[in-house]
Parts: structure tokens; C-alpha cells; sequence
């Protein structure tokens, strides 16, 4: 069964003529790992928003279709009703610092407490999340005295401390360094080995390529391809929605190096070595 | 803009977390007038900022906990001036919903009503809690000069307040008013409140 | 990162008293103070306070808390001293200038008050933890969202004040004056303050965003990590303090009928 069902969705913000959502649908399962990309202005955040809530019960704005998580409709529900269901982490680390906790055990608290959950359970899904996040050992540390890959963990855990069967990861490692970025993607891995669904957007397409089960492409609010990444980035026209396929995709374009069997482009390393391992 | 009332009372968490934003932005107002030695204290931009955003009940909280909070950090004194600051957030809030924004002349208008509003206000509690006198040196020798005159108390305290609150608090709405100017708009929608969510 | 806090973390008798018998404190012994006009009962609430933070062992602290009051307080001197209406005999003088015992009495009245208030506050504040007192304030139905204010604040302005050295150097370093004649000075201030108020509007924006995600606008009755401190006599000590309170207040009326 689906976990996400977009159906026909259409969004305006407040005060504006342009639909930032233009009728996309689109579905995904349970346990999915799926990559959204497109340029900056394709709407991106946007859709991460929709499927948390936010657009259109924060934002406001003109809204139209219908989107379900988790056999919720997003449109009859709080984002209060929602957020235990699916997990929001943006770019800034600092500004999801709710400021209001001295230490980063209690930030992980902040939501928990919030939903009343009982405090034996609050104890037990605090540890769980540090130790996924492995931010055990600043847990007594002031959250803003953490790195920047220290406080997108810490903001991380904090939302997969509710228990979401949906995270939602919009380009989490934008505003990181590099040291930064590499932590945060090995967690993400470790968040997919529990089995729950992630639908990151992120402009680090190499490393999507390698990660995610399928990609979604939009462009201008519109959905323009949503597949396994091998066929998406082996599209000739991708240069059109400001995509550049993956460096490993491109230099077997070059060398016109295909999958023997369905005639893709290779997009991980380890696919392209099979490739040239079969042509030697 | 679909007008909603000034007065909704399910206040939106935007709203909420512009408080601390706005009592910061006071603290940071003070300190920038130290540094700079204006002889202004410039201490409220953040509370006229959030009531011109979010209306006259986040503009007053603004003002209500600004006073607290430097009450239980720095000087216990501010503490009973909290009332006067709720008041200069609930005056700037209802004023600029009924249009006082339109331009720099009006928003003279609303800094002069504020500075009046404050004085009237902070008369009561200077005279129960210090005898009529403020603690500013430029207010309390005018306050000393009406009072060896022989005009009664509260009108010596009012004077007292009236020299001090005015021209700071006429300099404060011009400020803010062209900070408020020069946002982005789509700043703005976020923390007015409960726009309705049209269908598509 | 530091936070905004007069907390002096210390073992004592006032330290190991509930934040909002504090509270209670701090408000019953201000509002006798105002409704019992004598000098000798002022004086002696002032003592107990003062012997109060002794107590707390934090008495040093309260003393440049004191200070940032002191213009206020030389001003109430001199001024009721000088300009008091019901000024009638002479104290002393000094070269010129005239002392009235009138207004000098008032003055000590008035000043006793305002120390008095501000030592009772240095009770609250130096001897309890915002974060327990902010809990135990929801816990007796204080707004959650209120509560989240108070303690962000706390944390909020010290970034804030880090975020403004930044900006001075920056701007002065574009060759932004901050010397000179009044009106370069009134220009100089919107350079310094523009950017931050963007800056944290914008922030502000999207703290929202997290915070509406971790359930902060849900109407569940909420829960709390931290367990509340258990604190013995609290009760007793509380409803001596209403009775205070409610005693001044029949003195009060009772001389009004008088």
C-alpha cells in the first residue's frame, strides 16, 4: 500500500499569482528511499512542506487536491494531527534549535513533551535517537555550541524521536562542510535500515544516485519523471530542468559504457566498475 | 490581504516565536543607541516591530515579557514598567491596523499618541513607586524645576515622563517604520494570523 | 553559549525552597511594603530580606544589581529632599542648600521600598534555575507557549549580543561611522540594526517551522522530561505569606476607615 498519495495538488502562496505546486501526483511505498531534485525555483521545499502540513495549514495560501500520509489527509488535519506521522528537517541547522532547552538531551524532549507522551517513553526514545543520530556523547552539551553536522543530527533525532513513519529531509547538508555533510549522510543510511520512509531533496546528486530507490524530478511545480535513478539520469534531456546526472553517469555517457541488460547508464561507482569489469 | 480580526486569539506559533525576535531586537536597539550615545534610549523597536507584524496582542506580550525578562536578568526596577511597555505594543498594533502606516507623517502621528500613552501610563507607577520621578537625570531636574514651582505632583511627574517618553518613542516608530518598509513581503504574510486557505 | 542568568548555583535554605514560594515571595513582601507606609516596618521587611539573601549565601551578588538603581535612588533623595510639596522643617543645610526632614523622611521611605524590591527579586533570581521556575509556572497553568518565550529569550540574547559585536566590526571596517556629530550618529544606526532584524525575522520564520513540526501548536495536556523537585514545608510557608499579605491589607483599611 502506498504511504504517500499525492493526488492532483495545486498550491499558491498568500498574495501571489503562481502556482508553486502545478497538479502533481505522484505515489510512494512504505520504506522507499526517493530523491527530489529540480532546479531551485521548481518547488521542491514546497512539496516537502505539503506532505508535513505546513502548505497549506501554515503557509496559507490557495490550495487544491488532496494529499494522504499515512492514510491521513493532510487537508483535514493539524499539523499538530500530522507531525507524528512525518518528520520535517530543513537546511538551517541553527534556526530548528527551538532555543528554549539548555541541553541537547533536552531538545530531543522538546517535541515528546509536547504531545504528552508519558516520561519513561520520553527516556527510552531520547537514548534510542542519540544513539541512531550517535550524538550520545554531546547529549549534555548547549545545542548551540554544537557544528553545524552536530546540530542537523541533534535536529534529526529530535524529529525521529516522535516515532515518523515518513521523514522528510529537505537538502539537510546545504549549509554544512564538507566533514559536516559526511556525518549527516551516514545516518540518513543508518535511517534506512529502520525501515522508514525518506524523501530527501538535495542537490548532492552523486550521492543521491547512490542512496535513494527512486527519484522524483520536478520543474516548475509540475512532476516530470519519477523513477529508479539509473533511468532517470540516463534521460537526454535533463540539462533542460537544470539537472547535471552524476558524474559517473556522464563519463559513461562519454564512454558509452550501458547496462548490458536494459541499456541505462550506470550511476554509482560500484555500478560502472561491473560494467568495465564485464567489457575486460 | 482578507482582513481577520485584530483581536484572534489562537495566536500562530510564527506569531509565538516572534516574540523572542522582538524582545532581542529592543535589547540590540539599546545597546546600538549606547554604543552610538544617542541621547535616546531606542529600547522598544522590536515591540513596535512585532505589534506592526502581528497585531497589538503579540505587540503587547512583546512588551509585557521584555520588561520580565530584563526585570529577572538585569534591573529588577524595569519589572513594574511592563504595563507600560504592554501598552505601547497594544497602542502601535491597533493604530497601524486602522491604517496609521500609511507614510512617514503617520507614523509620527503613532509615535507621538505612544509617547503620550506611555507618560500617562508610567505617571501612576512612578508616583506609587518613587514619589513622581523616573531616574532619568534630564526628567527628574524638570520634574525638581515643576515641582519647586508648585504644580502638584502628578502633573510634575507626568512632565517627568512626558520629556523623556515622546521624543524617544516618536524616533522609535519613525525607525521601525522603515525597517517595516524595507521587508520583503512575503515576510510579512506569515505572522499575520489566520488568513483563510482559499480551494483551488 | 551562554545564557542569560543571574543563577549563582549554591547550596542553600533558599535554593532548596520551591521557585514559586519564591514567587509568592518576591510579591507579597513588594505589595506590604506599599500598602504599610512606616518607615520602621519598611526597615524591618527590608532586614528580613536582606537577611534572606545572607541566607541564600548570595548576598554579594545582589550588590551591583543594587547599584544599576543607584541614580534612581540618589534621585529620589535629593529631589523629595529639596522639592518635597510638604517640606517644612529644616534638617540641615549645606552651604545653600536645604534638607527638609519632611521630604527626607519620604525619601528614605521611597528608597527602603525600591531596595527592598529589588532584594526581594535577587531572591528569585539568584537562587532558582529559569528552566524549574518556567515548569513549575506551566505546571500551575502558565501557557506551554509562554513558558517556550520565557526560556528562549534567555538564550536568545546572548547570541544576540555575539551577533551584534559582528556586525559593528563588520560595518566599521566598511568605514562606517560611529563618531561624529548627532545626525552621523542617527544614520549610523540603521547599517547596524537593519541587518538584524532580517536576519532574525528570517530565523524566526523558520523556527516556526520547526517548532509547529514537534508538535508545539497540539492541544495535548503536555508532559515534562525533567521530574519537579520535591520541596518540604511549602505549604506552610506559602499560606504564612497569604496571611501576611491579607493582614497588611485589613491594616490598610482599617486606617483608611480611621
Amino acid at each position: 500500500m502506498a504511504i504517500i498519495k499525492v493526488e492532483n495538488v495545486k498550491y499558491k502562496y498568500p498574495d501571489t499569482d503562481k502556482l508553486v505546486l502545478n497538479d502533481m501526483t505522484f505515489d510512494v511505498e512504505q520504506g522507499e528511499f526517493i530523491g527530489l531534485i529540480g532546479k531551485n525555483t521548481a518547488g521542491k521545499s514546497t512539496l516537502c512542506f505539503a506532505l508535513a502540513g505546513l502548505v497549506p495549514h501554515f503557509f496559507k495560501g490557495a490550495y487544491g487536491g488532496k494529499v494522504l500520509v499515512n492514510g491521513l489527509e493532510v487537508r483535514q488535519h493539524e499539523i499538530g494531527e500530522i507531525s507524528p506521522h512525518v518528520g520535517l528537517v530543513f537546511e538551517n541547522p541553527f534556526s530548528q534549535m527551538t532555543g528554549s532547552k539548555y541541553t541537547v538531551y533536552e531538545e530531543i524532549a522538546f517535541g515528546l513533551e509536547n504531545m504528552g507522551i508519558d516520561r519513561e517513553i520520553i527516556v527510552n526514545r531520547i537514548e534510542e535517537s542519540l544513539e541512531l543520530l550517535d550524538i550520545t556523547e554531546i547529549k549534555d552539551k548547549n545545542p548551540f555550541d554544537l557544528s553545524g553536522g552536530q546540530m542537523q543530527r541533534v535536529a534529526i533525532a529530535s524529529v525521529i524521536a516522535l516515532k515518523p513513519s515518513i521523514l522528510i529531509l529537505d537538502e539537510p547538508t546545504s549549509q554544512l562542510d564538507p566533514q559536516g555533510t559526511e556525518e549527516v549522510f551516514k545516518v540518513i543510511e543508518n535511517l534506512t535500515k529502520e525501515g522508514i520512509t525518506i524523501i530527501m531533496a538535495e542537490h548532492k546528486i552523486d550521492k543521491m544516485a547512490g542512496y535513494t530507490d527512486r527519484i522524483l524530478l520536478i520543474h516548475e511545480g509540475k512532476l516530470i519523471d519519477f523513477d529508479t535513478p539509473a533511468k532517470l539520469f540516463s534521460r537526454e534531456d535533463l540539462q533542460d530542468y537544470g539537472i547535471i546526472a552524476p558524474a559517473v553517469t556522464r563519463i559513461s555517457q562519454s564512454l558509452g559504457i550501458q547496462n548490458k541488460e536494459n541499456g541505462l547508464y550506470p550511476v554509482t561507482l560500484k555500478e560502472l566498475s561491473r560494467e568495465m569489469g564485464d567489457k575486460r | 490581504m482578507s482582513k481577520t480580526s485584530i483581536w484572534t486569539f489562537k495566536l500562530s506559533t510564527a506569531a509565538i516565536a516572534l516574540i523572542p525576535a522582538a524582545i532581542g531586537i529592543n535589547y540590540l536597539g539599546k545597546l546600538f543607541a549606547g554604543l552610538l550615545k544617542l541621547p535616546l534610549w531606542l529600547d522598544s523597536i522590536g515591540t513596535v516591530l512585532a505589534s506592526m507584524l502581528a497585531g497589538p496582542i503579540i505587540g503587547a506580550l512583546s512588551g509585557i515579557i521584555n520588561n520580565i525578562i530584563y526585570g529577572i536578568t538585569v534591573d529588577p526596577i524595569s519589572t513594574v514598567y511592563a504595563v507600560t511597555s504592554g501598552a505601547i505594543g497594544l497602542v502601535v498594533g491597533i493604530m497601524a491596523y486602522k491604517g496609521w502606516l500609511k507614510n512617514v507623517k503617520t507614523a509620527i502621528v503613532i509615535g507621538l499618541v505612544v509617547g503620550i500613552v506611555a507618560a500617562i501610563i508610567s505617571t501612576p507607577l512612578n508616583i506609587t513607586f518613587w514619589g513622581g520621578q523616573t531616574g532619568n537625570i534630564w526628567g527628574d531636574a524638570f520634574y525638581a524645576f515643576l515641582v519647586s514651582h508648585n504644580f502638584p505632583v502628578w502633573l510634575a511627574s507626568f512632565g517627568d515622563s512626558f520629556v523623556v517618553d515622546v521624543p524617544d518613542k516618536i524616533a522609535t516608530v519613525i525607525i521601525s517604520y522603515f525597517i517595516f518598509r524595507g521587508l520583503p513581503n512575503n515576510f510579512n504574510t506569515i505572522f499575520r494570523g489566520s488568513d483563510k486557505i482559499e480551494e483551488l | 553559549m551562554s545564557t542569560m542568568t543571574l543563577y549563582v548555583e549554591k547550596n542553600s535554605i533558599l535554593h532548596n525552597t520551591a521557585p514559586l514560594t519564591k514567587v509568592l515571595y518576591v510579591m507579597v513582601s513588594i505589595a506590604i511594603t506599599y500598602l504599610i507606609p512606616e518607615i520602621a516596618f519598611v526597615l524591618s521587611v527590608a532586614i528580613i530580606t536582606l537577611l534572606l539573601l545572607i541566607l541564600g549565601k548570595v548576598f554579594r551578588k545582589i550588590v551591583p544589581i543594587l547599584g544599576l538603581s543607584i541614580i534612581l535612588i540618589l534621585s529620589i533623595i535629593i529631589v523629595q529632599g529639596f522639592f518635597h510639596p510638604q517640606n517644612q522643617t529644616i534638617l540641615f543645610s549645606i552651604g545653600f542648600v536645604t534638607f527638609y526632614k519632611e521630604g527626607l523622611s519620604y525619601a528614605a521611605l521611597l528608597t527602603l521600598r525600591v531596595m527592598n524590591m529589588i532584594m526581594s527579586f535577587g531572591i528569585l533570581i539568584l537562587t532558582t534555575k529559569h528552566d524549574e521556575l518556567v515548569e513549575a509556572m506551566i505546571k500551575k497553568g502558565l501557557s506551554p507557549k509562554i513558558g517556550y518565550v520565557l526560556l528562549s529569550v534567555l538564550q536568545l540574547i546572548p547570541q544576540m549580543r555575539t551577533t551584534m559585536a559582528k556586525i559593528t566590526d563588520a560595518q566599521r571596517s566598511r568605514g562606517m561611522e560611529t563618531e561624529g556629530s548627532l545626525l552621523v550618529r542617527m544614520k549610523a544606526f540603521f547599517p547596524l540594526i537593519g541587518p538584524v532584524v532580517l536576519n532574525s525575522i528570517n530565523i524566526t520564520r523558520e523556527r516556526a517551522i520547526a517548532l509547529e513540526v514537534r508538535g508545539f501548536s497540539s492541544n495535548q495536556k503536555r508532559s515534562f522530561l525533567n521530574i519537579s523537585k520535591e520541596y518540604r514545608y511549602q505549604t506552610a510557608i506559602q499560606v504564612i505569606l497569604w496571611l501576611t499579605l491579607a493582614a497588611a491589607i485589613v491594616w490598610r483599611i482599617l486606617t483608611w476607615l480611621s
